[in-house]
């Protein structure tokens, strides 16, 4: 490694967690770079939390290393006490200390830090100033609603100054408006402190929208790392396509040329991944989103289902070749039980041969 | 929860038993007291109420340290550290909460006493057991338990593990964390212990009896019993409505400061839980240590104990040929099954009756629930010594020698252990439920029947049992109430214990003990089968 390379925020090589000989986390390799934010995007016990807390050194690895900024933190026989990694965590059900206020909460970090007391109440108010709770200084967890405690939960982790911030679902437990709220908020302070950030959440829209990099994680094991666009355009597999959007799959046959055969007729469309390898003629399941479908094709359906929400419209289609979930901008333009033609201008390959199975 | 009809008749039953049970007799000790006049009072109180009073306070204030701190490192030790086999240490630590203090006394007597199993295997024994040094410790075995539920249960509710973590990630060393955030997150649960714990150490009796008789060391209750039970001077009585008083004074007292102290709790977040997927350090060097501490504390003198009553005579080695069953014959005498069945018939008596009355208090609805509760835990706390006497005095003329006067004193005092666990089950029992099944068609009794009452039944059950367990192995009560035909089991072995035959006293003392040790189990098997009963609040 060259000497002006900035080594990655945290680097887990082959990281191995196991809970009474119970693998939680299994050959787990992952980088993230300093300053970017990483969603870890997985369904409830897949590991998020574990894999935060060995990050934070809230418990040990039985297997691999964890580097922070370049650091040794973690190993099978060392772990480094939490208090003296480079990182900060904001926690799910917030962990605000009952018998402190919100100021003095704030304070807490910083006095452990060793600055004085009076200046660690200005710097504390400070960064409630800049979470829009700083009249709420003087008020104890029990008199705050849950999106203020957690806006004191993120205070008191940005006044750490660490390398790195761990978010364990901080948004699990809000409203949906106040999630977007805070959601945002947090990227803005994060880019701001220029830390590196960890982002768990099993909310995918929050996933995609919060994120540098997403990482889809499955049963302790990461399935896939990529760009937000990449994550939702190109899963690796079914279960990743689920895990990061809607999704409908599509049974058709690949006739060469970017086109392909569905229930009997031929449509061009932009199909995507390693299609090239695969001869013509190959029973194919493609993934397509919502957004990829319009109606008004020359494909034959039924509209099964209507949801008319607001902006968009959502509809579910009934078609030779599977159920296909279709989302349009604007008042619903079909009724259910209704025959209409649809079409689709893009899709992904999953795999050659697959079963063309019912939305997710 | 009851319709308006039946709420009067409800009151009156909840008012004239807390009147009748412990006020009026309250009352009438209060009135004794005022009679003879404070200066009479402290003049026959004397060197030897002075004394007792003295010993009590050291002998609890020692036993308050030595059971805090062992139950917050029990405590410590099965929340926040990953040991293997922890279930199996917390029931362990648990198990001297179901044997009679004066039965482990004794057992500490065969194990380590002059004549003891440690002293005829390695020929060492436990200086000063007979004696105060001997009180604080057993007392202190005793009353670990007690510290470590309320300990272990307040740290599971006030100081979640993320609280701790969130200090850990702000930068705080293990040490610093515990000072900065769970210490002072338990200080109202630590408080709460220490007070329970002095109180219980307080009012003892079975233990002090039985270690500091023969030494001549006496405490407040020790010297109530004596001066109650073999002295019939008038100067001797007063002396007892002085300790009475004072002992109430104390206990009341304390209650009152923890209620004050405590009661300004910590409010918790809105969110209940956090994360608890990991536990913390493993401490295998800790655990051994909670282990011999259980072993030698707990089990050896158990087995000791068993020892001595399969033993044919006292001083014998433990070798085969001198084991026999007899003396489980000879402690099953008809004296003996008489005083079993006493107990049983009091036990069950009072079990019923008290969970009867939690039941009516708590039908009076959730407002009054935290009152009626504060009212019937003070009654708890008043000294099984001092509701003796006072029950004596109010109803000695009348009932004086009979099972019902025991039976009187025993509700008073253990009412409180049938609505605990009733009042808190109805307390998570959303009105919803009662709502809903009212709103598919159940009429209010069919309700009850259906819904309220199988959500209740673990409760009442539990409360039923923990009455039945503590009414079983009650003696400070018993043995200043007892008479000729209604000796309880408990006061005979105390009684064969002074006469001096030690294998026979084991034997039944074993006996005593297997029946609680059995009920605890069922207690313990109801709660494990009813998960409701501990989820959902």
């Amino acid at each position: 490694m060259a000497v002006t390379d900035v080594p990655p925020a945290i680097e887990l090589h082959r990281v191995a967690v196991a809970y009474d000989g119970v693998p939680v986390l299994a050959d787990l390799d992952l980088r993230v770079e300093p300053g970017e934010t990483l969603a870890l995007l997985g369904p409830s016990g897949s590991g998020k939390t574990t894999l935060l807390f060995a990050v934070a050194g809230f418990l040990g690895i039985a297997g691999g290393e964890i580097r922070i900024a370049g650091r040794l933190a973690s190993d099978r026989s060392t772990t480094l006490a939490p208090e003296r990694r480079d990182v900060a965590v904001v926690f799910q059900q917030y962990a605000l200390w009952p018998h402190l206020n919100a100021v003095e909460t704030v304070a807490y970090p910083i006095l452990r830090r060793g600055v004085d007391r009076a200046r660690a109440r200005l710097e504390a108010l400070d960064l409630l100033e800049r979470m829009g709770v700083s009249h709420l200084a003087e008020r104890r967890p029990a008199q705050l609603s849950g999106g203020e405690q957690q806006r004191v939960g993120v205070a008191r982790a940005l006044a750490r100054r660490a390398a790195v911030i761990l978010l364990d679902e901080p948004t699990a437990h809000l409203d949906t408006p106040l999630r977007s709220a805070l959601g945002a908020e947090l990227s803005e302070q994060r880019r701001r402190s220029g830390a590196a950030a960890v982002y768990a959440t099993h909310d995918v829209s929050e996933a995609l929208a919060v994120a540098d990099r997403v990482a889809l994680l499955r049963d302790g094991r990461i399935v896939q790392v990529g760009d937000p666009r990449a994550i939702y355009e190109r899963p690796v597999d079914l279960w990743a396509a689920r895990l990061s959007g809607p999704a409908s799959v599509v049974a058709a046959e690949l006739v060469g040329d970017g086109r392909v055969r569905i229930a009997g007729r031929n449509v061009s469309l932009a199909l995507d991944g390693g299609v090239r390898s695969l001869p013509d003629g190959t029973e194919a399941a493609l993934l397509v989103r919502p957004d990829w479908v319009s109606l008004g094709g020359e494909l034959p359906g039924a509209v099964s289902a209507v949801w008319f929400r607001g902006p968009w419209t959502d509809y579910r289609l009934e078609t030779a070749a599977g159920t296909v979930e279709v989302r349009e901008p604007g008042p619903p333009r079909a009724a259910p039980g209704q025959a209409v033609g649809w079409t689709l201008a893009r899709a992904w390959l999953l795999d050659a041969g697959a079963q063309a199975g019912s939305p997710a | 929860m009851v319709e308006r009809t039946w709420r009067p008749v409800a009151w009156g039953v909840v008012a004239a038993a807390l009147a009748g049970l412990v006020l009026w007799p309250l009352a009438r000790l209060l009135g004794e007291a005022v009679g003879a006049g404070l200066g009479r009072l402290l003049g026959d109180l004397g060197s030897a109420g002075a004394g007792a009073i003295v010993n009590s306070l050291w002998v609890s204030a020692l036993v308050t340290v030595l059971a805090l701190g062992g139950g917050l490192a029990a405590a410590l030790l099965t929340e926040r550290s990953r040991i293997s086999g922890a279930g199996l240490l917390r029931l362990a630590i648990l198990v001297p909460l179901v044997i009679p203090d004066f039965v482990s006394a004794m057992s500490w007597l065969r194990a380590y006493g002059p004549v003891g199993l440690t002293h005829r295997l390695l020929g060492i024994e436990l200086p000063g057991l007979v004696g105060p040094a001997g009180i604080v410790i057993v007392l202190s075995v005793g009353a670990l338990p007690l510290a470590y539920l309320v300990i272990a249960g307040g740290m599971r509710v006030r100081a979640e593990p993320d609280l701790e973590r969130a200090a850990r990630a702000s930068g705080a060393s293990a040490l610093v964390a515990f000072r900065s955030v769970t210490l002072p997150l338990l200080w109202p649960v630590l408080v709460a212990a220490a007070g329970l714990v002095f109180v219980t150490s307080m009012n003892a009796f079975g233990t002090p009896v039985v270690l500091g008789s023969p030494a001549g060391f006496t405490t407040m209750t020790t010297r109530i019993y004596g001066d109650l039970a073999f002295s019939s001077s008038d100067e001797a009585f007063r002396r007892v409505i002085a300790l009475a008083c004072l002992l109430v004074v104390v206990a009341v007292s304390i209650v009152g400061l923890v209620d004050r102290l405590g009661g300004q709790g910590v409010d918790r977040t809105g969110l209940a839980g956090g994360t608890r997927a990991t536990a913390g350090p493993h401490r295998r060097w800790a655990a051994v240590l909670a282990w011999l501490a259980v072993v030698l504390t707990v089990l050896v003198p158990l087995l000791a104990l068993v020892l001595a009553a399969l033993t044919r005579a006292v001083g014998l080695d433990p070798v085969p040929a001198n084991l026999t069953l007899a003396n489980f014959g000879r402690a099953l005498d008809s004296h003996a099954i008489g005083a079993l069945a006493n107990s049983l018939l009091l036990a069950t008596g009072a079990a019923a009756l008290a969970v009867g009355l939690a039941l009516v208090a708590t039908a009076l609805g959730s407002r009054w629930r935290p009152r009626l509760n504060t009212a019937v835990t003070l009654t708890f706390a008043v000294p099984g010594s001092v509701l003796a006497v006072a029950v004596l005095l109010a109803f000695g003329a009348t009932l004086r020698d009979t099972l019902a006067i025991i039976l009187l004193a025993y509700v008073a005092k253990l009412w409180a252990l049938g609505q605990r666990p009733i009042s808190g089950a109805a307390d998570r029992l959303s009105g919803d439920l009662l709502r809903a099944a009212r709103a598919s068609g159940a009429g209010l009794l069919a309700a009850l029947r259906t819904v309220t009452l199988p959500l209740l039944a673990p409760a009442i059950a539990a409360g039923a049992l923990l009455v039945f367990v503590f009414a079983v192995h009650e003696l400070t009560i018993s043995v200043l109430l007892y008479g000729p035909t209604t000796e309880t089991l408990a006061v005979d072995i105390l009684g064969l214990q002074q006469v001096g035959d030690p294998v026979v006293t084991a034997a039944l003392a074993v006996i005593l003990t297997a029946v609680v040790a059995a009920l605890a189990g069922l207690l313990l098997l109801l709660i494990r089968r009813f998960p409701w009963t501990e989820a959902g609040h």
